[in-house]
């Protein structure tokens, strides 16, 4: 059964009829896909390019128009498939009056987890989360990022084989988003397979192993994530202590080698890094 | 399965009790039925403590009906509006458990809500008995008598009937996209059931004439809707003003559980078919 994808989809349609006439508008059109077991998997795309749906037919919430999928090779519908995933719907809400450590247990409860097990867990996942603190803290005083981080803690709790986050950085600040980066690493090292969609590229570039880029609800795009961003007709070399002498000799050595040099820059780093390392700590 | 119903009718239960609107119907009941008290001279000729158990308990199911629509609406929309829903269906619950557990965690509030307006007309009847008992016997009457298993059958018949109206409630909801369309088409199915009887009796009248059309239309209504107004025997159970025929709390006890198995039956089969 391990050999089978965590998520297959095949021909995957769905419309949606939209007005009082019921004009016909189609957000996932024939889809095929299939997403590798133990990987970080990065579904992209614009607002409305269908991945929100895709994941929602595939998790079983929403209908099919047409075509099949398994989620671990089973049918979404069956307890058995919904038992061994984890999801993280986009801006989640949760109970307001719940506390953070309450509605972990409640979620711990609905997804099976053993009575006798369900502190253990709801422990294990608020550390995860990095709530244990503000575990009991009621869910309604939380910041975004404090939301986000509880949602990945409700979704993690009963030790799910597949975790899908949907947005699970929109809205957080820059330290928030890094951390539920290293999350996502941690169950990676878990050996958990985890599909995530995200606006935010760069994270989706350190994080995924794997990438499908989708528009207007068909695929465009699909690969290992350096095969997909390497440009192999280009390379690049970083050298320190570059005189203006030593950069033309090397320009006129690769030139007789029948190379040319396209372009001589210094390297940046991105506002993401340097914020991180501005600012030291999250205020949640 | 019925640990995970337990458990989304226990947060149902707790996030209900944190309604303003379930407070804010409490306390006008509980006025009503308090404010009934210094009015207790205006009984129509009719005797007081059947003045009092009336405005009580009319208070009990008129406020009753309007939460038992307009509560498990509030939640059901709630939780798919706020898109806890999604979290929740997409964790191994079935549509149908989910709906089971916003019927029981509604249903519970409504219990607290029955058997606390419950408590208070008996206490107000209970404390008025001695007064009007002492005058009866002055009069050379046959005093009126209240009886607290009547209270107790009476609180559990009215909590049958609300759970009716909110299985109700929740199949318009399961079926409806707003939240206020529900509310409109669930008051609407309250007030036929309610006016049930109407066609009942029509259809019994042997000298009523009725074409075919109009005899099947009215046989239709009375299959489809249940009769609640057959529920308003409080007076009779409480104190004793007719005789109550043997069984009929049972009858009407079993006649709102089959009601209650078919429409959520129905809510949680049209709910499966629901795009979240």
């Amino acid at each position: 059964m391990t050999d089978k994808p965590a998520i297959s989809v095949q021909d995957l349609t769905k419309d949606f009829r939209v007005g009082l006439r019921g004009v016909k508008l189609r957000a996932v059109d024939h889809l095929t896909l299939s997403i590798p077991r133990g990987q970080v998997y990065g579904l992209l795309g614009p607002n409305g390019c269908g991945k929100s749906t895709t994941l929602k037919i595939v998790l079983g919430l929403v209908p099919a128009t047409s075509g099949s999928f398994t989620l671990l090779g089973h049918d979404s519908a069956s307890p058995e498939a919904r038992a061994r995933i984890g999801f993280l719907p986009e801006a989640p809400y949760f109970h307001r009056f719940l506390t953070g450590r309450e509605l972990v247990r409640y979620c711990a409860r609905l997804s099976g987890v053993a009575a006798d097990r369900v502190d253990a867990a709801t422990d294990e996942a608020l550390e995860l989360a990095s709530m244990t603190e503000a575990g009991n803290r009621r869910v309604g005083t939380y910041s975004k990022g404090m939301l986000q981080r509880i949602g990945l803690a409700q979704a993690v709790v009963h030790d799910p084989e597949l975790i899908v986050l949907d947005e699970p950085t929109a809205g957080v600040d820059p330290v928030g988003s890094a951390a539920i980066g290293k999350m996502i690493q941690a169950m990676r090292q878990r050996g958990k397979t985890i599909v995530l969609c995200s606006h935010l590229l760069g994270q989706v570039e350190q994080v995924c192993d794997r990438i499908a880029v989708m528009d207007r609800g068909r695929l465009v795009l699909e690969g290992h994530i350096d095969e997909v961003l390497a440009q192999r007709a280009v390379h690049q070399i970083s050298v320190e202590g570059l005189t203006p002498a030593a950069r033309q000799a090397a320009e006129e050595a690769l030139s007789r080698h029948g190379a040319h040099v396209l372009k001589v820059d210094h390297p940046r780093q991105t506002l993401e890094d340097l914020f991180r390392r501005l600012v030291t700590g999250s205020r949640d | 399965m019925f640990s995970r119903i337990f458990w989304i009718a226990r947060v149902t239960f707790l996030e209900a009790l944190r309604q303003r609107f379930l407070a804010f119907l409490l306390l006008l009941a509980a006025a009503f039925i308090l404010g009934s008290v210094p009015l207790r001279s205006i009984d129509f000729g009719h005797g007081e403590l059947k003045f009092l158990a009336d405005l009580g308990f009319g208070a009990l199911f008129l406020f009753g009906s309007i939460l038992a629509v307009v509560l498990p609406s509030q939640l059901l929309y709630g939780e798919i509006d706020n898109r806890t829903a999604l979290t929740l269906l997409a964790k191994p619950v079935g549509r149908g458990e989910f709906l089971l557990g916003k019927f029981f965690g509604s249903w519970a509030v409504l219990g607290v809500f029955t058997f606390a307006l419950t408590a208070l007309i008996g206490i107000i009847l209970l404390v008025r008995e001695p007064d009007v008992v002492a005058r009866a016997m002055a009069l050379q009457v046959v005093p009126p008598e209240v009886s607290v298993l009547g209270l107790f059958e009476h609180a559990l018949l009215q909590w049958l009937r609300l759970g009716i109206i909110v299985s109700v409630a929740l199949l318009v909801g399961s079926l409806a996209q707003t939240f206020l369309y529900t509310v409109v088409v669930g008051s609407m199915a309250v007030l036929a059931s309610q006016l049930v009887w109407i066609a009942q009796d029509t259809l019994a009248n042997p000298e009523a004439v009725l074409s075919t059309v109009m005899r099947g239309a009215l046989w239709l209504t009375t299959r489809i809707f249940p009769n609640l107004q057959g529920y308003n025997i409080g007076e009779t159970l409480v104190l004793g003003q007719s005789t109550v025929l043997p069984g009929t709390v049972s009858s009407l006890s079993l006649s709102a559980a089959v009601y209650l198995v078919v429409i959520l039956f129905l809510a949680c089969t049209a709910f499966r078919r629901r795009e979240i």
